[in-house]
């Protein structure tokens, strides 16, 4: 796979040459196959809108002294999404997600987790004004192809986990006017509107709670996107069912490729396809792949505790030069990584059972989010690329990027007109 | 966000002052894998059994003594002593969070706070770990790691 994110520049400046030879002669026969795929991939990726559903970099903002426009390095610091990578992987627009972890359900944790909720959204909108040279806050479908028309990022934002709106409907709306065009349900934990797929305890409400319900009729009369990811089974088919509109899950995989409960069941991604939603795939290696053994590293792990002396007996210098052979070890014996090729056997599946115009890309960049290949926002055109060797079409690929996600997108906003319009009449 | 086997590597801490009560608490959420390798070199170790009826009679010190070396809170300026005050497990499997919940007399009204949470940046390059602070009854949060450990909030 290639490392286009090596080179700084190197995406635009290899889009502008191919422009430049458009209007003349073909390609040089010394050309490969390859080279030529990968040209041929990077102008779709140009013209494409690119769209990625799920970052948490929200979390970053809240880092004092993080600055978006600053280039990081995210070997050393572990952030995935700034400004300047994202124009350098050619990533035109990202829902940033407000997450605040579930806490207490009672007055009081629910009055924190909504001014938690509002400092990060606050923290999205004063990023795009201190920047507005590069990017714009965006709330409407068409937002993201204004801008990108004007040459800026387009940011929009979601809220993961309904936690913020505690037992209050009105926080809904005031969440769709600070901005807020998604909200997925629950998270890692069962909260007031859904049970959770990782909730310990299991199922609480069986799905969607009668609170939950309400909440989803007033996203669906507000027009906001109802996003199932993080739910359990039954809160995907609640959803279905209670949703007027299409429903999206903004960063989940195929459970028949990879048996993971955050993973969609075939069924599920048929009835997607009835619903008109949209899956967004992400890039989190667990759910992309089952990891695979890694013998060499147990074993040599398990010889450096054999020897080791006993915990209490050992000095805070001994301690440290212990923890460096451990950290040798893993570097010696890596894990053997998740690939973008996995993430385009995903795409294949959900396109096999639900059909092309119900994918779409939800990197979770900063919420785990990052595999070998597509590390961070610099390196998503490497998406394309595979997606172009495997003989995905300019077309499909345009749906997978973005238009998928924008035509439920606009039809969540035409049915929020209908039914205010049938609430005045 | 990524929760199962969680690949984010994530700690959340709590901190609440509330003049009424003159109370200080700190509320510290790790992943339990986490805490083992940081202290005895093997995740799923069951040396410690941390919150179990045989909790080793060293866990306390020896999570104490890696907390004193990558965590703390001064409070108006002045480092609150890290005694445990209880400790709890939620969870399951790889997602076993251990609780450990500290609590202090603050009488003097809180003008600062000062938080280092560098906790697992050793084990972890890309260890992030969110702060709640809630005081009299407003909220903020930061995100604290190895880059930017230390961070001072005034009231």
């Amino acid at each position: 796979m290639l490392k286009l994110h090596q080179s700084y520049p190197v995406f635009f400046l290899l889009i502008l040459f191919i422009g430049g030879c458009k209007e003349k002669s073909a390609p040089t026969d010394s050309k490969t196959e390859e080279d030529k795929l990968v040209q041929k991939a990077l102008e779709i990726h140009e013209r494409v809108l690119t769209l990625d559903t799920h970052a948490d970099t929200p979390l970053r903002m809240i880092e004092p002294g993080f600055d978006m426009a600053e280039r990081h390095d995210p070997r050393e610091t572990g952030s995935k999404v700034d400004y300047p990578r994202m124009i350098e992987g050619g990533l035109d627009a990202i829902f940033f997600a407000a997450f605040v972890a579930q806490d207490i359900r009672d007055d009081d944790g629910n009055t924190r987790a909504k001014a938690l909720c509002l400092q990060m959204i606050d923290s999205i909108v004063a990023s795009t004004q201190k920047n507005s040279d590069i990017v714009g806050l965006a709330v409407d479908p068409d937002d993201a192809y204004a801008l990108e028309k004007e040459g800026k990022r387009a940011i929009y934002i979601g809220i993961e986990n309904g936690y913020p709106i505690g037992k209050d409907l009105s926080n809904v709306e005031l969440y769709f006017e600070k901005g807020v065009r998604y909200i997925t349900l629950v998270h890692s934990s069962n909260n007031d509107l859904a049970d959770s797929a990782t909730d310990p305890n299991g199922t609480e409400h069986g799905g969607i709670s009668d609170f939950g319900a309400k909440v989803v009729g007033e996203m669906n009369r507000l027009g906001i996107m109802v996003d199932v990811s993080h739910g359990n089974d039954s809160v995907f088919y609640d959803a279905v069912k209670l949703s007027k509109a299409p429903i999206i899950a903004s960063h989940s995989n195929a459970r028949a490729v990879t048996n993971h409960q955050r993973n969609m069941t075939d069924e599920m991604l048929k009835m997607m396809t009835e619903n008109g939603g949209v899956v967004q795939l992400t890039m989190l290696a667990d759910y992309l792949r089952e990891a695979p053994p890694n013998a060499k590293r147990d074993s040599a792990v398990a010889a450096l505790r054999a020897n080791m002396k006993p915990i209490g007996e050992m000095t805070r210098e001994e301690r440290t030069a212990l923890r460096k052979s451990f950290q040798e070890l893993n570097e010696k014996f890596p894990n053997p990584p998740a690939t973008v090729t996995h993430v385009v056997d995903h795409i294949d599946h959900i396109v096999k059972v639900a059909g092309i115009d119900h994918v779409g890309i939800g990197c979770d960049f900063d919420g785990g989010g990052g595999i070998e290949g597509v590390f961070d926002a610099s390196e998503v055109m490497n998406i394309t690329i595979e997606l172009v060797k495997r003989g995905y079409t300019e077309e499909q690929i345009r749906k997978i990027w973005g238009g998928n996600l924008i035509r439920v997108f606009k039809e969540v906003q035409a049915k929020a007109k209908e039914i205010q319009s049938i609430e005045a009449s | 966000m990524q929760v199962a086997a969680h690949p984010l590597r994530l700690s959340l801490c709590e901190i609440e002052y509330t003049s009424s009560k003159q109370l200080l608490t700190i509320n510290l959420k790790l992943f339990l894998t986490d805490v083992n390798e940081a202290l005895v070199f093997d995740p799923y170790s069951k040396e410690l059994a941390f919150c179990q009826p045989n909790e080793s009679v060293k866990a306390n010190q020896l999570l104490l003594d890696y907390l004193n070396q990558f965590f703390y809170v001064k409070a108006n300026k002045k480092a609150v002593e890290l005694q445990i005050k209880r400790k709890k497990l939620s969870g399951e499997g790889e997602n076993t969070a251990l609780w450990v919940y500290f609590e202090y007399q603050q009488p003097a009204p809180l003008t600062s706070l000062e938080i280092k949470n560098a906790v697992f940046t050793d084990l972890f390059f890309d260890q992030n770990n969110i702060v709640y602070v809630h005081v009299n009854g407003k909220s903020n949060s930061l995100m604290l790691n190895k880059k930017t450990a230390v961070h001072q909030l005034k009231f």
